[in-house]
């Protein structure tokens, strides 16, 4: 009969071996032995925690970079607007970061390693809650529970949209464990996108690290390999592997700490940060985008001063123009604007776009129906002579221009109007 | 204002008789109209809406004109209200919805923490089923919240239905890949799931249903997890074994409730078979042409008609045809109109519309039309060519009807055998349900797939029971394959890979051919490469072989190249007058024998496991309608072995040693009987002749015996070669790895398999054989229809 049942299984699709992602050894190797706890826990660096769900692992280590801050209250709220004024502690700050089993959610994607860090006697202290199988989950979860109870504000690095909701599918599957909300998550991925991601080319944690810290990551690990290291230690007990996603996590937690630091000081006084043009075009940005106009005019005036490339010289005007309108400061607004008509062989949509402000305030403000039709007219030859006028397949180009039509045509019939009245 | 003022004139018996009149003088043989089936009015009958519904759902159900109940209708509620599951099987239009919508809102009015989840087999029908729920929570003044989830609902809404949603509208496809596997986003649903509605549970069959029955087996395990043990009610078209299909699916016991109570107008059912045209190779008047007169005629006598076709192809052929006979009147709108998928949304609204208020007077569809969606009821239905099942063509034949008069519905039967088959044995249709669904939730293959998505949804427990396998031995090997770790005494997932996301209900395994269209056809404009569908691993290397013609939505395509490794097949647009047909050797090794009984005979039946080898070797070319070998080419195509069930009859050496013909009418005679057999069990099984393989090998010895495995060509192939069986097994295989349901059935019912395939060949009007009945004919075997019967009698034990 089992030779039957053999024969039968060994036909079926679904259980041949899974895909494995690895460069590591390629044999899979032995099955893991019992009762080596304690050598793990030697190797690991790692202590043994016992509560009411059962225990885990505990890694704790202290580092004296980076150290502590006092986050200024004005960026703490232009960060998380909602936040109340006693987060600003840097004593009740908890710093989050998680290594899972894989990147797609879902009820059957496991936290394996939960990464905290607080200020402590000036530097961070870094502690690592590690599963060493399934089973020891929960009582991976109470202590997270219980660490956020210390530190209610919750600071990460793209939290908001993964670590955070995978968390709450933990905790909802022990069906015993309430998750608790943080009162206040600061997820640094937006501000840090704003900030660096022009100049660095992407946003991630790593890449800020080197190119906006300085610093140089030695022998980390490439981490769409964590998962499957973490199930070959499942399946071997191999644990040396695990060593460098341990520091993985505490660089990312160390990192994040960091990019924390730069990003308040950044915001509180960009002045004295000795900000490069990058930096200060995305602090305008986020001033703008709070609605902080005062400070976002101001800092945009450094902007252009700072020396961006072109394309980003232009945004940063057409931006300042838009505050600037928005202040009723006309004067700077017209000289953009101005400045911005003349530049469409470079920038045609932003040179439109701002004939068109231009058309609107000749029209309404300084009823000029004629001036402005000039400029829409000098605006459609603009765009008649582009080179991609033409192109049947540009419908955006076409509905541009039928826009800039429409409008002049109701600016001719405008002028028109004192010498043939309509009914 | 009346409901509309639109002249439609009744459609009265005499002017259904006057069209029957016109197609008759055309019947000259008495062979054409081969049937007219009067249904005589019934009046509904009615029970009591019962003391313990809400008072304000009581009330605004008699504010809609329901006062009472039909009986069926009351049975269900009564037996939902005492917690029991329930199928209810009835007809088109006699108000099944009622039997869910009222239990569900009665539970969610009674506490407003009750949920629902409802399962339709496609997006659109659940889209339907909106607006008779947003009515009613209108009427309820939004006590409760309804909402379609599927793959179109945008991602910012998701969250207000899992918090807010009492009914969620879904599909299978949705269950198993968007909400399962995010079941802790759910949790208010699943904490509170009373009600699960499966509608139209005859479509969940075959592989598909086998797939259903292991998503709610995950269902089910993710309601008790939060505490939850929903009950369930299914509605069925009517077919032969709802309970068996229903109580296989949920896996517990249900109640069938299937005495319509509902009223029924009086109808004539009407089978027009297209005259012949070619006596010897049996063929018939176009049955598309024939439709469209039909439907011409009907149009003409101002009765509304709805047309089907089956294919999208086949409606706009037809709607030209139409639309020259009815052209717009200058300044009017259309009277006639298409319908099918590719229609834009607004476009099909319109029509519609345009169907209840009697603008249009005819419409041509696809099978869109058949169920779901409100059009009202019309005057006259057409089916040109039998649509695969009774139980659809009742379905569409209930398009027309209305409450009162009379209504008609012709069905135009093609020459292929399922058609002729019917068309000529009213009494098989107009009778008791012959049509069975089964399923085969336990197919290794479909069963592992899903248990590795119940594993990523929940740890597996040593103790628990998922169908009927041995749950830790698979477990075990799913440790071995790098699927689940086991600790703490329970299994968990570990890969990073979702599981759901490979795994399509469609297909036994994810192991599928993708079709791609190397210039990409975008309104006529070439667009690239694009992929136009796929097709499983089993009938790949049949289909879509180098050099076939693939058949996509009526369009034909040269399959250019095949990627076996790539499991790619690249495929050019093409218009041509002929098909392919794969010569396929295939052998068949009995592993184990399951059942086996000596039959009349001298013969015996079985069924059991088999392991199924076959090879593609070489292809035909067959020219269209007079199905003459045009072409050939060869093949060298990887050999395949699958592992499934299969059912057979073995021909004694007395059998097979007493016809009295020569070899090669004898072997032409097992063919073709084969091939009726096929025949008859796509329509006993409702599947489609893809989901069976046929073949005939010598019968082994013993079983598992392990002899040299020889090539031999089947009936399609090259019948030259004339090999003397000397005790053929005559098999009919599931054509999916680990079988999905259907050899059990078909030898418990073989005798009837065996009747219904004399009938069909013995009916045929064909001289010496034609592919309606016996398949196509080789040389050398002009009597192979008449060595195929005389096998049946004796198998039928006449002689």
């Amino acid at each position: 009969m089992p030779a039957k049942l053999k024969d039968k299984f060994s036909g079926i699709k679904a259980l041949r071996p899974a895909p494995r992602r690895s460069s590591l050894s390629a044999d899979i190797g032995e099955p893991r032995s019992a009762g080596n706890a304690d050598s793990l826990a030697t190797l690991l660096g790692a202590t043994l925690q016992r509560n009411h769900y059962g225990e885990h692992f505990s890694i704790r280590r202290w580092f004296s970079e980076p150290c502590e801050f006092a986050p200024h209250p004005d960026v703490l709220r232009l960060i998380a607007p909602d936040a109340a004024n006693d987060t600003v502690d840097p004593q009740r700050w908890l710093f989050l970061d998680t290594e899972t089993t894989g990147l797609s959610g879902g009820s059957g994607t496991y936290a394996f390693l939960v990464g905290l860090a607080w200020w402590d006697a000036g530097g961070l202290e870094v502690e690592q809650f590690f599963m060493r199988d399934h089973s020891e989950e929960h009582s991976v979860l109470l202590a997270l529970r219980e660490r956020i109870a210390e530190r209610p504000v919750l600071v990460t690095y793209n939290g908001k949209s993964f670590d955070w909701p995978l968390l709450e599918t933990r905790f909802r599957m022990t069906r015993a464990i309430e998750p608790l909300a943080p009162l206040v998550h600061l997820d640094l991925l937006h501000p840090a996108r704003q900030l660096w991601r022009l100049r660095v080319g992407n946003a991630r944690l790593a890449q800020l690290e080197r190119h906006v810290l300085g610093w140089e990551r030695e022998g980390d690990v490439l981490s769409d390999l964590i998962p499957q290291i973490y199930f070959d230690f499942l399946r071997t007990g191999s644990a040396e592997p695990l060593l460098p996603v341990l520091r993985h996590n505490q660089m990312d937690l160390r990192g994040l700490a960091a990019i924390a630091r730069k990003i308040f000081s950044l915001l509180a006084s960009p002045e004295n940060e000795n900000p490069d043009a990058f930096e200060l075009y995305g602090a305008s940005r986020i001033f703008s985008r709070r609605g902080e106009r005062a400070r976002a005019r101001e800092l945009f005036g450094h902007t252009l001063d700072a020396g961006l490339p072109e394309e980003l010289h232009r945004n940063a005007r057409r931006q300042l123009a838009r505050l600037a309108k928005r202040d009723r400061d006309y004067d700077l607004a017209l000289s953009l604007w101005e400045e911005l008509s003349h530049e469409h062989r470079s920038g045609l949509v932003e040179s439109i776009e701002a004939a068109v402000e231009l058309a609107i305030h000749y029209e309404h403000r300084a009823r000029d129906p004629e001036r402005a039709a000039e400029i829409m007219r000098a605006a459609l030859a603009t765009l008649s002579d582009h080179p991609n006028a033409d192109h049947t397949r540009a419908r955006g180009f076409r509905n541009l221009r039928a826009r800039l039509e429409h409008r002049l045509n109701r600016l001719n019939r405008k002028s028109a109007r004192p010498l043939t009245p309509q009914r | 204002m009346p409901p509309s003022l639109a002249v439609r004139p009744r459609a009265t018996l005499d002017v259904i008789r006057d069209v029957l009149g016109e197609l008759a003088s055309r019947d000259r043989n008495g062979d054409v109209l081969t049937a007219i089936h009067h249904i005589p009015a019934r009046d509904a009958q009615y029970a009591p809406l019962p003391a313990w519904v809400n008072g304000r759902l009581a009330q605004i159900y008699r504010a809609k004109g329901v006062d009472q109940l039909y009986t069926h209708q009351a049975q269900a509620v009564e037996q939902l209200h005492e917690s029991k599951n329930v199928v209810v099987v009835t007809p088109t239009a006699s108000g099944k919805t009622l039997c869910y919508n009222l239990p569900v809102l009665n539970a969610i009015l009674e506490s407003a923490d009750t949920r629902a989840l409802y399962l339709f087999p496609t997006k659109a029908l659940a889209q339907d089923q909106l607006a008779e729920l947003h009515d009613l929570a209108t009427r309820l003044d939004d006590s409760f919240g309804v909402f379609t989830y599927d793959g179109d609902t945008p991602a910012d809404a998701r969250r207000a239905i899992r918090e807010r949603g009492h009914i969620v509208l879904t599909n299978p496809d949705m269950l198993h890949a968007g909400i399962l596997p995010h079941h802790t986003k759910w949790t208010r649903l699943f904490e509170n799931l009373r009600y699960i509605v499966l509608d139209e549970l005859h479509t969940y069959r075959g592989v598909f249903g086998s797939h259903l029955a292991n998503v709610l087996r995950r269902l089910r395990r993710i309601a008790h997890f939060y505490g939850s043990n929903p009950i369930f009610i299914c509605c069925s078209a009517t077919i032969a074994n709802p309970g068996e299909l229903a109580s296989r699916l949920i896996e517990d016991q249900v109640a069938v409730i299937d005495e319509n109570g509902a009223p029924c107008a009086e109808k004539l059912f009407v089978f027009y078979n297209p005259p012949v045209v070619n006596r010897n190779l049996g063929i018939r008047r176009s049955y598309l042409n024939e439709a469209t007169r039909v439907t011409k005629e009907l149009v003409a006598r101002n009765l509304q008609t709805i047309l089907f076709a089956n294919s999208r192809l086949h409606t706009e052929v037809m709607l030209t045809y139409l639309r020259q006979a009815f052209p717009a009147a200058p300044g009017r709108s259309e009277p006639i109109r298409g319908y099918r998928g590719g229609y834009l949304p607004g476009e099909r609204r319109e029509i519609e519309r345009g169907l209840r208020d009697g603008k249009i007077r005819g419409v041509v569809s696809t099978n869109a039309l058949e169920f779901g969606i409100d059009i009202g009821s019309l005057d006259a239905t057409v089916l040109a060519g039998y649509p695969g099942s009774i139980a659809s063509t009742w379905q569409r034949a209930g398009r027309a009807g209305r409450r009162s008069g009379t209504s008609c519905a012709v069905m135009v039967a093609s020459s292929a055998p399922l058609d002729q088959f019917i068309i000529q044995h009213p009494e098989y249709f107009f009778g008791r349900s012959p049509e069975h669904a089964f399923v085969q939730p336990d197919n290794l293959e479909i069963l592992v797939n899903h248990l590795k998505c119940a594993a990523f949804e929940l740890p597996l427990s040593p103790n628990e029971h998922f169908g009927d396998i041995d749950l830790s031995a698979i477990c075990e090997r799913l440790v071995e394959a790098g699927f689940l770790h086991k600790s703490g005494g329970r299994w968990h997932w570990v890969q990073e890979a979702y599981p759901a996301d490979t795994i399509s209900l469609r297909s036994v395994t994810s192991d599928n051919f993708v079709i791609i269209d190397e210039v990409g056809d975008a309104m006529g404009e070439s667009s690239g490469p694009e992929v136009i569908g796929e097709v499983d691993f089993s009938s790949a290397l049949t289909t879509v072989h180098p050099k076939a013609i693939y058949i996509h939505q009526g369009q034909q395509y040269h399959v250019e190249r095949l990627d076996f490794d790539e499991r790619k097949a690249y495929v050019k647009q093409v218009n041509v007058d002929y098909f392919t047909d794969a010569i396929r050797y295939t052998q068949v090794r009995v592993l184990e024998i399951a059942a086996e009984e000596p039959a009349t005979g001298p013969s015996s039946r079985a069924h059991g496991d088999v392991l199924v080898r076959s090879q593609v070797i070489g292809f035909k070319k067959i020219k269209f309608f007079t199905n003459e070998n045009v072409g050939a080419g060869k093949l060298e195509l990887p050999e395949n072995e699958m592992h499934t069930t299969a059912f057979w009859v073995t021909l004694n050496r007395g059998l097979v040693a007493s016809l009295p013909y020569a070899l090669s009418d004898r072997q032409g005679g097992m063919f073709g009987l084969l091939h009726a057999l096929e025949s008859v069990a796509t329509l006993l099984l409702m599947c489609d002749r893809r989901d069976l393989g046929a073949t005939i090998g010598e019968r082994a010895p013993r079983p598992g015996v392990e002899e040299e495995w020889e090539q031999l060509p089947e009936a399609a192939a090259s019948p030259v070669e004339t090999k003397e069986f000397f005790e053929p097994n005559l098999y009919l295989y599931d054509a999916y790895p680990g079988g999905i349901g259907f050899s059990e059935p078909l030898y418990r019912t073989s005798e009837i398999l065996l009747e219904r395939a004399r009938d069909l060949i013995a009916a045929c009007p064909c001289e010496k054989g034609c592919p309606s009945c016996v398949g196509p004919l080789g040389e050398r075997q002009e009597h192979a229809k008449e060595a195929a019967l005389e096998i049946l009698r004796r198998l039928l034990g006449q002689d």
